[in-house]
């Protein structure tokens, strides 16, 4: 007997795909309701301003317009917004904690700070009403660079702060100074690192109704986060959270800024269709996201490492600065991530580590896909790279015996993660994966052969090997519930939300094996707060991890309910039934088999056959919180080639190993970690926010502002290998970062490569053919 | 951004002057200006039209006030213009020399700060939209400057 078809690990096609590719998916912006108003914003030209009045008087009076709202008619609304993420408790912490407003009303911090709202019977005529107002302002220095906003007498981005800090923190393991002084070489650096946008297909949308018979408010948000922006809107609004229903459809990429943010739009919307008593819809534009949709900025770190004679790290030191953009709102998770995975899959037993988040005017930074991780992954392999070539070690020996070994999991780092849990990574396997990522990208007879052949007839081609990890799968938890219908078919509810990764294949094939029924058959609702309210979001790389264990956890408990009706039925213990094909039965007597919809009838029993302590229903629900995060980890080789002319380059090769414990569908962590990559390349070669001295964002649009193309992404070679997390019990890791997070470093260490013995080295991403070219004039100027 | 650069009048400096301090001219000559009047001692007020790029004919009310005036020599221009698309704000230096010819060399040199949607989405044009629109403006000039010698000398 072969048992029951099993789909977990295997690649199971998409059960959303047939909804996504005709069309008849729900996004926000197909929301069309009866009588529905529309919305425009009126947007700050000025990154620093006084504000000193916004006359939209003349607005008002145009045809069309329905309201016009300033910060001054907002009334109690009208206050800064939640605090999203507190800081961990690390001891001597400081944090400033400065929250976005719905409407500027003194001040504006940044380019694009909302100052009016209109709303009107169409977009036309409130996008029109938008020039029909004028903003008095009288304009503010304006702080930009990261160093500039920390010297004495710079202007101030709030100026009830003595400065524009908005965090400092350090942490430490181990003694850094006493690992220096008996070190063989120290070698440091300064080393830049910019991220970009999101650059979500989708923009963010918002539709609100009030239903005033049903005393229920509807919003159709394209949050990763509806459960609590449920919850906050209805604290906001004086309303019951059960009279609040968020709903988060099929949402085109979250990556992190679409997370509960509590973004104005998503306040202002509601409060204006209660307020108006009709439906009102925002649609951001593609030029709105730029300014007012959150990105991730740069770092500046100055970071040293201590080595041994054979290439043994025996610590590091850093100090960095973080561009936090004007307002606080995500607290310190990023920064915070650049600190802790600056660690990486090392042995590090040394570490000092110092950062000084910094206010600017410039939008608010919070995570983007690797959300700071990205940072410390450049800083500790540039400095490996560096430590390679002074010591004259192979850069990827120099990895190899600094990777820590499996039985020394799981590994505490003595410093706090992000989600307030000591960094303890929960178990890993490094060396393998290192070893498959060289054996696939032939990493011997490249540098052995090809390259040298390649050279000799004057090409430049290069190689990068990193290593990194991943944080991910962490709490506080989530929940799901899962019912049999009198169909047969499964119902699965889970409060996150759903932005592309496969949720409604990977939480079916989880439910479908342990009901044993047909994947296609468990339908899965995502992001619906009436179906679901209980949990938190998507982000983190935490859906499969957090909410696939909660699913899991209430299918188990579904079918201990199926065993008890069946055994009773059936009249044979439970431990001889078996769930397959739709059915219980007998093991072993397949005439015996009754379906999964005749016990789901049963289990809604009529009058007279109830015993007591009965629950109706082939329905469950259950909770899964990890005791924290779980480590993932993978290697990236990239082989490059430059042409130095013109300072273009291209990726011909790209291998990803990567080990998110057990994986649950391959073709979907190969999606993951697909996309993850492009967005790693346009990170390192194509994307920067170029802000010029005044704070004005140049590149506000996809003309200006570049993005990976296909032809810019090669085919990205991955393989898995699979350490289970011992913290839930898929065994599973998240990997919705991994693509992303190395791909700078990788990058980075490939084009030096390509160009070796030019003295060039690449101490900042992102790079472009601009800024290489300049590089490597530099280089050649240093040289001669 | 910085626009700078020299242009020589078909005419003398005393003429080109005056031409330059006359609103009725300059709202013919400047290309886009719509509307441009005196609102008071060496303080003018208009409306031009610009486009850049992909934002396309936008308005913006511009308030300009005369500074350091030197007649027929040199003079400042403090620029202030708003729109629903951006704005501008800087200060334009103007520069006349009488050359041994009777023509008149004008060298002028503006530094500007450049904000909202022209910013964003006009970077990369803005620089050549303000050296052409700088361009016209003069030749215009210089064709106002000849033919009001003509006149001249024709009367």
């Amino acid at each position: 007997m072969t048992g029951p078809r099993r789909y977990v690990g295997e690649r199971v096609r998409r059960n959303e795909d047939a909804r996504l590719l005709t069309g008849r998916a729900l996004f926000v912006d197909d929301v069309r309701l009866e009588g529905m108003l529309h919305v425009a914003f009126l947007r700050s030209q000025h990154a620093h301003a006084r504000v000193k009045g916004v006359d939209v008087a003349a607005a008002r009076r145009r045809p069309g317009v329905v309201a016009v709202y300033t910060a001054g008619d907002l009334g109690d609304f009208w206050r800064p917004g939640p605090l999203l993420v507190p800081p961990p408790p690390i001891p001597g912490l400081l944090f400033n904690s400065c929250t976005q407003v719905p409407l500027a009303k003194d001040k504006v911090r940044h380019a694009g700070e909302p100052l009016a709202m209109v709303v009107a019977e169409s977009r036309y005529v409130a996008e029109d009403a938008l020039e029909d107002m004028t903003v008095d302002v009288e304009p503010l220095p304006v702080v930009v660079d990261l160093e500039a906003a920390l010297a004495p007498g710079a202007p101030l981005v709030h100026e009830h702060l003595p400065s524009n800090v908005a965090a400092h923190v350090v942490q430490r393991k181990g003694d850094y100074e006493r690992a220096r002084s008996g070190a063989h070489a120290v070698i440091k650096r300064r080393l830049r690192y910019d991220r970009g946008a999101a650059a979500a297909i989708e923009n963010r949308a918002v539709v609100a109704q009030w239903d005033p018979r049903a005393e229920e408010l509807t919003v159709w948000d394209t949050t990763q986060a509806p459960i609590p922006i449920r919850n906050g809107l209805a604290g906001l609004l004086g309303l019951l959270e059960s009279q609040v229903r968020v709903v988060a459809p099929f949402v085109g990429g979250g990556f992190g800024p679409k997370i509960m943010m509590f973004y104005p739009e998503e306040l202002l919307v509601p409060w204006a269709a209660m307020r108006l008593g009709r439906p009102v819809k925002w649609s951001e534009d593609r030029q709105e996201n730029f300014y007012a949709t959150t990105q991730e900025r740069g770092q500046i770190h100055d970071a040293e490492i201590a080595l041994a004679r054979d290439g043994r790290i025996l610590g590091v030191r850093d100090r960095f600065l973080h561009d936090a953009g004007a307002y606080d709102p995500y607290g310190l998770t990023v920064p915070i991530n650049s600190q802790c995975t600056l660690l990486g899959p090392y042995d590090i037993a040394n570490y000092d580590s110092e950062f000084t988040a910094v206010f600017t005017n410039k939008t608010i930074v919070t995570p983007v896909r690797g959300a700071g991780r990205q940072h410390g992954v450049f800083v500790i392999e540039r400095l490996l790279d560096y430590a390679a070539r002074q010591l004259g070690l192979d850069r990827v020996e120099i990895r190899r015996r600094n990777l820590l070994r499996p039985e020394q999991f799981p590994h505490n780092h003595e410093i706090l993660f992000q989600d307030s849990a000591p960094l303890v990574y929960d178990s890993g396997n490094y060396e393998p994966a290192l070893d498959e990522a060289l054996r696939i990208v032939d990493y011997e007879r490249f540098v052995r052969e090809e390259q040298p052949r390649l050279r000799a007839a004057g090409r430049h081609v290069g190689i990068g090997v990193v290593c990194y990890v991943e944080g991910t799968g962490i709490g506080p938890y989530e929940g799901a519930r899962v019912t049999v219908e009198p169909s047969g078919r499964v119902r699965v509810a889970t409060g996150v939300g759903t932005q592309g990764q496969g949720h409604f294949t990977v939480f079916a094939q989880i439910v479908a094996d342990v009901l044993g029924v047909d994947v296609e058959q468990v339908h899965v609702i995502t992001g619906d707060t009436r179906e679901f309210h209980w949990g938190t979001g998507t982000f983190a790389s935490r859906g499969a991890v957090v909410a696939g264990s909660a699913c899991h956890a209430a299918a188990v408990a579904v079918r201990e309910k199926i065993l008890d009706l069946a055994s009773h039925l059936l009249e044979a213990p439970k431990h001889d039934l078996e769930l397959a094909d739709g059915s219980v039965g007998v093991r072993g007597a397949p005439d015996s088999a009754v379906g999964l919809g005749e016990i789901a009838r049963r289990a809604n029993p009529l009058r007279g056959a109830v015993r007591p302590g009965t629950e109706p229903g082939l329905e469950a629900t259950a909770y899964f919180g990890p005791e924290r995060g779980s480590t993932a980890n993978g290697v990236h080789a990239a082989i490059v080639e430059v042409d130095p002319e013109t300072a273009l380059v291209e990726v011909t090769r790209y291998v990803v190993v990567h080990d998110s414990g057990r994986v649950l569908n391959p073709l979907l962590v190969d999606g993951q970690i697909h996309g993850g990559v492009a967005h790693g390349i346009g990170n390192a070669f194509y994307e920067q926010l170029v802000y010029d001295e005044n704070g004005q964002l140049l590149n506000a649009s996809f003309m200006d502002y570049l993005l990976p193309t296909a032809t810019d992404v090669p085919p990205v070679e991955t393989a898995h290998s699979e350490t289970p997390s011992p913290l839930n019990p898929l065994g599973v890791k998240g990997v919705g970062e991994a693509g992303a997070i190395p791909a700078g470093a990788a990058f980075a260490q490939a084009v030096e490569d390509a160009l070796a013995g030019s003295g060039l080295e690449i101490t900042e991403i992102p790079l472009s053919p601009n800024r290489l070219f300049e590089l490597i004039a530099q280089a050649g100027g240093k040289r001669a | 951004m910085i626009v700078e650069g020299t242009f020589t009048f078909a005419g003398p400096r005393e003429a080109v002057w005056d031409l330059l301090q006359n609103p009725d001219v300059l709202v013919k000559a400047l290309p886009g200006a719509k509307r441009l009047v005196r609102s008071g001692e060496d303080r003018y007020e208009g409306v031009m039209r610009v486009g850049v790029g992909p934002v396309t004919a936008a308005e913006f009310a511009v308030a300009v006030a005369v500074r350091d005036k030197v007649p027929p020599q040199r003079y400042a221009l403090d620029v202030d213009s708003k729109g629903a698309v951006g704005f501008t704000r800087g200060t334009a230096r103007v520069e006349l020399e009488a050359l041994a010819d009777g023509r008149t060399r004008l060298k002028y040199t503006a530094e500007l700060q450049v904000g909202g949607k022209i910013a964003g989405l006009g970077q990369r044009l803005l620089d050549q939209v303000a050296k052409l629109m700088t361009r016209q403006g003069l030749e215009a000039l210089n064709q106002e400057l000849r033919t009001r010698l003509a006149r001249g000398s024709a009367g």
